[in-house]
């Protein structure tokens, strides 16, 4: 299988704290795959570094052989690389449908002056986004709340939507950012569930996680972290045996109900 | 586009601004009336740049600047290099736009109070330059700028030699008036077009915005440019109407001014601006009456403004809406 | 070039108190004390009249000036813009609140003393003249009198209790309140020292270039500029805006003399491309 997506080497301090230090892996064509850690270990750091929301201190980020790590978050974005964000972040004031259809920014064919014109090409380009966004409102399941306001939702439609907004740009790696936090069985199965439906529409998707059920359950492959570095990289089976992950995780749990 | 009830409120605001209006001076014989609604549209012209500003979520206090660079331009122009008025008009928003890019490009991520010091000092510092600056004749300024001549395309006249006119005042006034429309005119479209939510995509979350793609420093600046391009025009037809500009014709005060004409209005409401600067300014004027207290009283109402009513005037808006 | 450094000095002595006062009120309440330059004026004038007109004592009336400014700050926060602040969830209210103080400062002023340029006599005669340096002795006394409020102004806010929560709020809000600082006291205090720090600057400089009532707005911008060359809300920020801006206008107005009133331009020219690389200025915290 091709690789998608490449992080070499990627380091970042932030004055003398060492967030990721030299943190290397492969997330191949279609996959699956899960970056996970205590707290601390530095996922978040490395999923703002992989978007472009961060510049590495030192190494690089490629995607299709062409390097993103420094460019600016927009054009990360522009080359297929999307980010999602925890759930309080939507277009607050707008409608559901409106949030996903400004989204579409990344497929606009006509300028910002053709679309302050309406021009012909604006309004085809307005015309195919509500298409697309009624699509996407059905896959994902959300087509009953189109028009409801977005700060109204509840929490899990809220993550709901802020999938469909990373969908709307058409990427072709979306990263998740804790897709399944604070989601009760059903709700995390369900979300499971929609992640499959992601891949299956032809997306890589790469997700930051600590609910371990659901990462063990979805993922191909598993990243996991610890103090920043590396520990350990495989199939769930492999991880789930792996004595330096369970010492990670168990060390953690050990000094959490001090024994 | 526009429904039938916003269609006939457009309808009825052109006919008050360009029939009921002129009607209405003309019999009453106020005609100093003129001048006061002129600076009214060009002031309004100048905090719709303001408004812009703030839809890309940046606090502008310097819009002074750009009003008396506009203004200068157009009279160094005109004096020094015998241009016509008409093309000065489009060339100093254009230049105010350019120095605004230019300026824009290290000070427009800087937030909140930061950036509006910044645009403050900017205010200041123009002054300052056209003190200083030979081309700009100083302290003294440029006076006995004359009036506005014809504007003829391919031999045909469309607006007569402003000195050929009676009364050249409400020559201006239509002048400012139709500046004023096709202003607010744009701005409309503008909001409620796709920019109008990328924009506000921007005000909201700058993170998200950037990740659907959005450039949002590009963005930023060609807000800002349009804001300052607005801002030199305002200036340039002010410095026409008053035939003279000096370093402080517009100064802090008035880049405060219009800011607080924004938030009078209504920060999140297109045509806020016109009406904050129609009640501040027809309020200003009143308070001439009570003389040197001007100042004091203004100030005072400015003051206990914030404390009752600190989210402006939508506020009542909302608070109407509630009850 | 010693009489550009020491003008220079004195000047940024000065300078660094009126921007320290800025400072704190900014980093404290993240507000920006647009009638800073007024509340100047406001102990300038308070000097003259007590000291030039009433024919006090100079320290007395400097000391009349911060006291007075003192009150005034506190009325300020206490019952504005605690107010505004509270009520509003935008910046702009709290930001016209300020201009509108401004104004208010400048329309009191203008109305009590008017117009005209103000002086005093001279609280101490003589000019030194030496090491190429000619620099009048109440210009130097001035300059030490500030430099010592500078240094008293630090220690406290190091060393004394009150300080030490000014500066746990200005870090922090919520986890100096969680440690329980009295933020709405702390606050208030820093206002009030703020203005104080204006006031009797003011005071001070009144004994030496006098006072009018237009330069209220001057002075704001002046601070503006400090800060935002040495960063906002940090001490050292302030110090440091302040004296560089005292060397930048004395080096201006010895070498640039020729070429006009062009000093303030080039400092602007210069501030704008150093906040293109480091928009918070030499200290100040992250913004933006």
């Amino acid at each position: 299988m091709a690789h998608i997506l490449e992080v070499k080497g990627m380091t970042k301090r932030f004055g003398g704290l060492t967030a990721v230090n030299n943190v290397s892996f492969v997330v191949n064509e279609k996959e699956i795959l899960s970056v996970i850690g205590p707290n601390g270990a530095g996922k978040s750091t490395l999923f703002k570094l992989i978007s472009s929301f961060l510049k590495p201190t030192t190494g690089e980020v490629t995607f299709r052989g062409e390097r993103i790590s420094n460019l600016a978050p927009h054009i990360a974005a522009r080359k297929g690389v999307v980010r999602t964000f925890q759930e309080t972040t939507i277009f607050r004031n707008m409608t559901v449908r409106d949030n996903i259809i400004i989204a579409h920014h990344l497929r606009s064919k006509a300028s910002l002056l053709g679309y302050f014109l309406g021009t012909k090409i604006a309004n085809e380009d307005q015309a195919a986004f509500g298409k697309s966004a009624d699509e996407i409102l059905e896959f994902l399941g959300l087509l009953d709340i189109a028009s409801e306001t977005a700060k109204n939702l509840p929490h899990g439609h809220l993550r709901a939507l802020g999938i469909a907004i990373g969908l709307a740009t058409d990427p072709k790696i979306l990263l998740l950012d804790e897709p399944f936090a604070g989601m009760n069985h059903d709700e995390t199965m369900k979300a499971v569930t929609m992640v499959r439906k992601l891949r299956d529409r032809g997306l890589t998707v790469l997700l930051v996680e600590h609910d371990m059920p659901a990462v063990m359950k979805i993922s191909d492959r598993i990243v996991v972290l610890n103090f920043g570095e590396k520990i350990a990289e495989g199939t769930p089976a492999e991880i789930q045996n792996d004595a330096k992950v369970i010492e990670a995780y168990l060390g953690v749990e050990d000094e959490a109900i001090e024994l | 586009m526009l429904n039938n009830k916003k269609t006939l409120a457009l309808a009825v605001f052109l006919l008050a601004v360009f029939v009921i209006v002129p009607y209405l001076i003309g019999t009453t014989g106020r005609k100093d009336f003129y001048y006061t609604l002129t600076s009214v549209a060009l002031l309004s012209i100048a905090s719709a740049g303001v408004w812009l500003t703030l839809f890309i979520g940046r606090i502008n206090i310097g819009q002074g600047a750009y009003a008396l660079m506009g203004g200068y331009v157009s009279a160094v122009l005109v004096m020094s290099y015998g241009w016509s008025f008409w093309w000065t008009l489009p060339v100093a928003g254009i230049l105010c736009a350019l120095a605004s890019i230019l300026i824009g490009f290290p000070i427009l991520r800087l937030r909140g109070v930061y950036f509006a010091m910044v645009t403050l000092v900017l205010t200041e510092v123009t002054r300052l330059l056209a003190l200083a600056l030979p081309i700009t004749s100083g302290a003294k300024g440029i006076t006995s700028i004359p009036l506005p001549g014809a504007l003829s395309i391919f031999g045909i006249t469309i607006i007569p030699d402003f000195a050929t006119m009676e009364n050249p005042r409400i020559a201006f006034y239509y002048l400012a008036a139709v500046l004023m429309v096709l202003c607010f005119a744009g701005m409309y479209r503008l909001v409620n077009s796709r920019i109008g939510h990328i924009c506000m995509s921007l005000q909201q979350n700058e993170e998200l915005a950037s990740s659907i793609g959005v450039n949002i420093a590009a963005l930023r600046v060609i807000a800002y440019a349009i804001s300052s391009f607005l801002g030199g025009i305002s200036g340039a037809v002010f410095v026409a109407a008053t035939q003279s500009v000096y370093p402080s014709s517009f100064t802090v005060t008035d880049s405060v001014n219009f800011m607080l004409n924004c938030f009078l209005g209504g920060l999140g409401y297109v045509f806020g601006p016109m009406m904050g600067t129609l009640v501040l300014y027809f309020g200003w004027n009143l308070l001439f009456e009570t003389g040197k207290f001007q100042l004091l009283i203004y100030s005072t109402l400015m003051i206990v403004l914030m404390l009752v009513l600190p989210n402006g005037l939508m506020s009542l808006r909302s608070l109407w809406k509630k009850g | 070039m010693e009489q550009v450094i020491a003008n220079g000095l004195y000047l940024g002595a000065q300078y660094a108190l009126i921007a320290l006062g800025l400072t704190l009120i900014f980093g404290l309440m993240n507000v920006l004390n647009f009638a800073h330059g007024q509340m100047y004026v406001l102990g300038g004038f308070i000097t003259y009249a007590v000291y030039g007109q009433l024919g006090l004592p100079f320290p007395l009336a400097v000391f009349a000036s911060g006291v007075t400014l003192f009150v005034i700050g506190g009325l300020m926060e206490r019952y504005l813009f605690r107010t505004v602040i509270k009520r509003s969830h935008r910046e702009e209210s709290t930001m016209l609140l300020a201009a509108a103080t401004a104004f208010f400062f400048d329309a009191v002023i203008l109305l009590i003393f008017g117009e005209k340029q103000r002086g005093v006599p001279k609280i101490v005669k003589g000019v030194f003249n030496d090491f190429g340096v000619i620099l009048p002795y109440d210009r130097i006394l001035v300059g030490i009198l500030a430099g010592l409020c500078i240094i008293a102004f630090i220690l406290a806010l190091k060393y004394t209790k009150p300080g030490r929560a000014m500066r746990a709020l200005a870090q922090d809000r919520v986890a100096a309140q969680l440690m329980g600082v009295q933020v709405e006291r702390y606050t208030m205090l820093g206002f009030a020292l703020g203005a104080m720090l204006a006031g009797v600057t003011g005071g001070l400089l009144a004994s030496i270039t006098g006072i009018n009532a237009g330069i209220g707005g001057p002075i704001s911008i002046k601070a503006f500029t400090m800060i935002m060359i040495g960063g906002a809300g940090v001490v050292g920020g302030a110090i440091a805006g302040g004296f560089i801006l005292g060397m930048m206008e004395s080096v201006g107005l010895t070498v640039l003399r020729e070429y006009g009133d062009v000093t303030y331009l080039v400092i602007f020219a210069t501030l704008m491309i150093f906040l293109s690389i480091r928009p918070n200025g030499l200290m100040g915290k992250p913004w933006g």
